[in-house]
């Protein structure tokens, strides 16, 4: 402050040797704090490039003893004798075929949730169901695990899964996917349910900005030619704002790929792939976590590995998703 | 003179802010009714009334009469798409749609009309043709409608609010946002469509609305001042605030 105003004293007096130290010395303090802000951006590439090292020297061992194997191998046994023999396919396919069930449920319900919130909810009843959406996302994912665990999983295995399974018994691929052999409170499905629930949040939440971007005159002109409510939002609203919706939807990917806490407590651990979406099963973060505090050696190293694949299929999934988010901005400026 | 939509007594709430105070004019059929006076003065919102777009707005609404074709269509159960479809807008600001030229017009088409292909084309064609933009498009009709300048992509979307054969075609002051040579273009079609449609224009160019206009109405903080013959309007107005608005002298 005192420097501030001694300048303006000085600038009166014209005296241009005081006003070029006073600004040597704020050029000093800029170039600290510049670099400051410099140091905090690089400390964050650094420790991303150190947990990737550290991943991949975690799981060097079993990189060495798999190999490519790894990834094609659907038996998973930590303690045969002599050699154990793993493979990271049960895993992968868990991950993948949960995300994928839970994106199919929750991306048509949070759609529908966005446009329903921006083009036809009366605007007393707005505010209310934002927040309880808003809500949903702030549960943390270990009570959703709770609830899967001892009320949805119990539920959907006496009440609902059986119908669905003699609904389908004599219908060909139908029947094995909803195969009732091994319908169990701990299954692929009810995880993925449970996944769908946990995402929904986000989908709603990104669509409904994204919407809510659309420019009101050209929804008025779309119904100015005599479109109904959902002829524009299937020709306007959506065309305008697929690229900010499908990132949306990778961000919600995302996180349902890495999802740990809830997907451990009820979707069984078991490596198998039964082809059945009743049968338990298990995801890459499960398995991690549930094993990692008993495992040792090539076991740990294998663990270590299934977790630098889901970082890579995260990052893929992520990096994506900015890619579709970046030429959402670029056309919005134009 | 047959009156195409009368208004009688309309009143217009956004809220509990009263912002149109009982307005009685007629726009008659194949005129081009101008609407002028300084912004805020309530005549893009008498606009907004005569489609009912005021409805996608929660806590807007309008009282008294718009008699079109003698039919009040501020009753509840009027049928607000197929009100729109006969009565067109044009906006301020061009709004293709995100599609191709020939979709933003076909699409209209499609949601009314059960046409082939060769019908939709020769649609198409005509509407393009009567917006005065079918030389200019006619080689990259596929092309996205948001790649044409501002004077064509408005040229696009009146073309667009022709093909669905609309009786009335309303202008929200469609000019301000283009060069002087868009602008002429855009008025010479003015002229050319009242004679198959009823016109209403808000405009904030006085030369404007005496070029295209053969009635002007002035308005003023809600209230309709004076509705008359253009001509008389700019030369001998009746109204001490309507000669000072076009003498510049406020506004």
């Amino acid at each position: 402050m005192t420097t501030i105003s001694d300048t303006t004293k000085h600038l009166d007096m014209a005296a241009s040797s005081d006003r070029a130290r006073v600004l040597k010395s704020l050029a000093l303090s800029d170039k600290v704090f510049a670099f400051a802000t410099r140091a905090a951006a690089y400390a964050v590439l650094l420790l991303l490039a150190g947990i990737i090292l550290s991943l991949i020297a975690g799981a060097w061992p079993a990189m060495k003893a798999f190999g490519f194997e790894f990834l094609i191998t659907r038996r998973w046994a930590p303690q045969l004798e002599p050699e154990p023999v793993l493979g990271a396919l049960a895993p992968i396919y868990g991950t993948l075929v949960s995300s994928f069930i839970a994106m199919l449920i929750a991306v048509p319900f949070g759609l529908g949730i966005a446009i329903f919130l921006t083009e036809l909810c009366p605007h007393a009843i707005r505010r209310p169901i934002r927040l309880a959406i808003e809500l949903l996302a702030g549960i943390p994912s270990i009570i959703y695990g709770m609830w899967g665990f001892f009320v949805l999983g119990p539920f959907l295995a006496n009440h609902i899964e059986p119908s669905i399974v003699a609904a389908v018994a004599n219908i060909p691929v139908l029947n094995s996917i909803f195969s009732g052999e091994m319908v169990s409170n701990l299954s692929l499905f009810n995880a993925s349910l449970i996944l769908a629930i946990m995402i929904l949040p986000f989908i709603t939440a990104i669509a409904v900005d994204v919407f809510s971007t659309v420019p009101p005159v050209l929804k008025e002109a779309a119904y100015g030619i005599g479109c109904t409510t959902w002829e524009v939002v299937n020709n306007v609203v959506l065309p305008f704002t697929r690229v900010g919706v499908v990132g949306g939807v990778m961000l919600a990917l995302g996180r349902a790929l890495g999802e740990t806490m809830a997907v451990t407590f009820i979707i069984g651990n078991s490596f198998k792939i039964s082809g059945s979406i009743f049968a338990p099963g298990t995801t890459i973060s499960a398995a991690i976590a549930s094993e990692f505090a008993e495992s040792e050696g090539l076991h740990q190293s294998a663990l270590i590995l299934l977790g630098l694949l889901l970082f890579v299929l995260t990052f893929i999934v992520l990096a994506s998703a900015r890619f579709m988010l970046m030429r959402l901005e670029k056309r919005a400026g134009a | 003179m047959l009156e195409k939509i009368s208004v009688k007594d309309l009143k217009f709430f956004y809220g509990a802010n009263l912002a149109l105070k009982g307005i009685n004019i007629p726009l008659y059929a194949n005129k081009v009714t101008a609407f002028i006076g300084p912004s805020g003065c309530g005549k893009s919102t008498l606009l907004r009334v005569l489609n009912r777009m005021y409805d996608l707005y929660p806590g807007q609404h309008a009282e008294g009469e718009v008699n079109f074709d003698g039919r009040n269509i501020l009753n509840p159960g009027e049928d607000l798409n197929l009100l729109r479809a006969r009565i067109g807008m044009v906006f301020q600001k061009p709004t293709p749609f995100p599609m191709t030229i020939y979709d933003n017009i076909a699409f209209g088409l499609k949601l009314y009309e059960n046409l082939s292909k060769s019908e939709l084309d020769g649609r198409v064609e005509d509407s393009l043709k009567r917006a005065a933009l079918w030389s200019e498009v006619k080689d990259k009709l596929g092309a996205n409608g948001l790649s044409l300048s501002g004077g064509q992509q408005q040229r696009l979307c009146i073309a667009r609010t022709v093909a669905i054969k609309p009786e009335v075609i309303l202008f929200d002051e469609p000019c301000s946002a283009l060069d002087p040579i868009s602008t002429a273009k855009i008025e010479e079609l003015i002229d050319e469509l009242k004679t198959e449609y009823t016109i209403a224009i808000v405009t904030h160019n006085m030369q404007q609305a005496a070029r295209v206009s053969e009635y002007t109405a002035f308005m003023y903080l809600g209230e309709l001042v004076e509705f008359d013959e253009t001509s008389k309007i700019f030369t001998t107005p009746s109204d001490q605030r309507t000669q000072d608005y076009i003498t510049g002298r406020f506004g």
